[in-house]
C-alpha cells in the first residue's frame, strides 16, 4: 500500500493552519498532537514515521501544527497553551470523523479536547519541567555571553515581559500556563512510557527518549513500537 | 500514577546520560568514577546538561539549584554521581 500523506488545513480565527494528514480515507481516524517547543521538531521524524505505519494498519491521523510553530502565521510570541487547546478543537470540528486522541510528552498537556474519546499518552510531562529545561538552556548562553542570571531572575522577569528562552519566544500568559500545567484526568486514558523509564505506565515500549536529544534523530524501532501499541488500542 | 520506582542515582544518572546524548549501553556502562565528561564528550554541550539537569531532578525527585551547577560538576562521571548521591541524600 502507497502511502497518501499529505497536506490540509483547518480554519482557525481568522486564517487556516496546516496539518499533515495520513490515510484520509481509512474508517479509524486519530489526532495526533505533537510535543512542544524543541521536542516538536526532535520528534517530527518519529511521528510522521508512525502516520506512515498506522495507515499500513488501516489507520489514519491528522497531525497539526500548533499556531505559532512551524508554518504557522501566528507570530511565536503569541502562542499559549489555551490558544493551542482552541486549535485543536477546531481541529477535531473540521476532521469530524476523528475518534482517538494521542499526545506525545508536552502535548498531553492540552490533549483534554473531545471529553468523550478515548487518549493516549506516551511520556507526559508537567509545563513546569519543560520551562525549567528552557531556563537552564538560556542562563548557561547567558553565561557563555558573559551575563549572570538565575532561573528565578528568570521567573520575576516572566512575569511581565516576553522572554526568550532557548530559541522560544514566551509571553508572560504563555510562562504562567506553563508554569502549572499537568496533564488532565481523562476519562478514558492509556498512558505508556519506555522501558527506561522508571515511573508506571499501563505499559512500557523499547525505543530512545529522542525527544531529549540534542540533533534530531529518527529511530524506527521507536516508530514501531508506538504505531502497534496505538492500533493495538484502537482495535482493543 | 507517577510514583516513582527506586533507582539508585548512580543508574539514573547512567539512564539520563545514555537517553540525552544517545550513548550505546555498553559505552555508559563502561563510565566510571574517573570517567572524564565535559570536553570529553562532544555531544555534551550546554543544552544537553539543561536537559541531563532536569532529567535527573525528575527520575529522583530532586531540585538541583543554578548556584550547585559548575564546571567542576561534569568534570568525572564519578563527580556526578557523587553530586546526585548528595542530593537524594538531603
Amino acid at each position: 500500500m502507497i502511502s497518501t500523506l499529505e497536506f490540509s488545513s483547518f480554519p482557525f480565527r481568522d486564517h487556516e493552519e496546516f496539518c499533515l494528514i495520513a490515510g484520509a480515507s481509512c474508517e479509524q481516524q486519530l489526532l495526533l498532537i505533537p510535543p512542544l517547543f524543541d521536542e516538536m521538531n526532535r520528534m517530527r521524524q518519529v511521528l510522521v514515521d508512525v502516520m506512515r505505519r498506522l495507515e499500513k494498519q488501516g489507520i489514519g491521523s491528522v497531525f497539526p501544527d500548533l499556531p505559532g510553530s512551524n508554518e504557522s502565521v501566528v507570530p511565536s510570541d503569541q502562542a499559549s497553551l489555551s490558544m493551542w487547546q482552541e486549535a485543536l478543537v477546531r481541529c477535531l470540528e473540521t476532521f469530524d470523523n476523528l475518534g482517538y486522541v494521542a499526545g506525545v510528552r508536552g502535548g498531553c498537556l492540552i490533549d483534554a479536547v473531545g471529553p468523550d474519546l478515548p487518549h493516549w499518552r506516551l511520556t507526559p510531562v508537567d509545563g513546569q519541567r519543560l520551562l525549567r529545561t528552557m531556563m537552564r538552556t538560556r542562563v548557561a548562553s547567558d553565561k557563555e555571553a558573559g551575563v549572570t542570571m538565575t532561573i528565578s531572575d528568570l521567573t520575576e522577569q516572566a512575569a511581565h515581559e516576553t522572554l526568550n528562552l532557548a530559541g522560544n519566544a514566551i509571553n508572560p500568559g504563555m510562562f504562567a500556563e506553563l508554569q502549572a500545567a499537568t496533564p488532565d484526568t481523562l476519562k478514558t486514558v492509556r498512558q505508556i512510557r519506555l522501558n527506561s523509564d522508571p515511573k508506571e505506565a499501563d505499559d512500557k515500549i523499547d525505543g530512545s527518549a529522542l525527544w531529549l536529544r540534542a540533533e534530531p534523530e529518527s529511530d524506527p524501532a521507536l516508530a514501531e513500537a508506538i504505531s502497534q501499541d496505538i492500533s493495538e488500542w484502537i482495535r482493543s | 500514577m507517577s510514583e516513582n520506582v527506586d533507582l539508585s542515582p548512580e543508574a539514573a544518572v547512567r539512564s539520563v546520560m545514555r537517553e540525552i546524548l544517545g550513548l550505546s549501553e555498553e559505552q555508559v556502562n563502561g563510565f566510571t568514577a574517573e570517567t572524564e565528561l565535559f570536553g570529553a564528550l562532544p555531544e555534551l554541550d550546554s543544552m544537553a546538561v539543561a536537559g541531563l539537569l532536569t532529567e535527573l531532578e525528575d527520575m529522583l525527585d530532586i531540585m538541583i539549584e543554578d548556584d550547585e551547577v559548575d564546571g567542576e560538576l561534569f568534570e568525572t562521571f564519578g563527580n556526578l554521581v557523587a553530586f546526585a548521591e548528595m542530593k537524594v541524600a538531603e
